[in-house]
């Protein structure tokens, strides 16, 4: 009965030692992960402090360079329109454009030995000239 | 030199109660390892989740690194609008010889 009641007293503070000895290490790298955390998170906000006024500054600048842009096409306008030759329209010069020596007719036909009927017999010297 | 036997003078009564207590222990015991097993498995699992947080932390350090670029673009916007001024000048320039 005595030896009994002995073992079972080692025994419970065996397995209290063996189990606390077991988190007591788990705890141990915990806190060093935990640690790490928390250099990292001070890291990432150092790398994030400048994105804010950086943004800021950006979108200010872009701002006025976006609004200075329609006055600087606007300029751009104004001086192609200087610039280009004025020219009043021609009502009568709005005719198809026809080559100022006439049409005549193609050697083609007769270089295949081909005469569509109703055409002229003479060769070499086609239609007569259109008017110009 | 000889060790003296201890002879324990029990009753029944007692001896039983001995015997619960024993046993109780026992029962102790394991139910003090269940409940230390439950809880070393679960500060496994919090150790992994933290580790896991860790990892997540290292790749938002490295996705972070280069907002210090965010200045220098800054800068290179600002230079954008000093030539777009440049270019204003210029161009009211030319306009006002065109007009003329």
């Amino acid at each position: 009965m005595v030896l009994w009641s002995v073992i079972v007293i080692v025994a419970l503070i065996a397995v209290l030692a063996g189990y606390l000895f077991v988190v007591g290490g788990q705890l141990t790298r915990i806190a060093d992960l935990l640690e790490e955390c928390a250099e990292l998170v001070r890291r990432i906000k150092a790398n994030a402090e400048p994105i804010r006024p950086g943004l800021e500054h950006i979108n200010r600048t872009g701002g006025v360079v976006a609004g200075a842009l329609p006055l600087l096409y606007g300029f751009a306008e104004g001086i192609v329109t200087g610039v280009s030759p004025r020219r009043d329209p021609d009502p009568e010069d709005r005719s198809p454009a026809r080559p100022a020596s006439g049409t005549r007719r193609s050697r083609l036909h007769d270089g295949v030995g081909y005469r569509p009927s109703g055409a002229s017999t003479m060769a070499g010297h086609g239609a007569p000239r259109s008017e110009v | 030199m000889a060790v003296p036997e201890i002879s324990v003078l029990l009753t029944d009564t007692e001896r039983n109660l001995w015997t619960g207590a024993i046993v109780g222990g026992i029962v102790v015991v394991l139910a003090v390892a269940a409940l230390l097993t439950i809880l070393v498995l679960l500060v496994r699992t919090i150790e992994q989740r933290v580790t896991t947080v860790r990892d997540k932390l290292q790749a938002a350090v490295e996705n972070t690194e280069d907002t210090a670029l965010i200045a220098e673009t800054a800068d290179g916007v600002e230079a954008v609008l000093g030539e777009g001024l440049k270019h204003h000048l210029f161009l009211g320039r030319v306009y006002e010889k065109v007009r003329a």
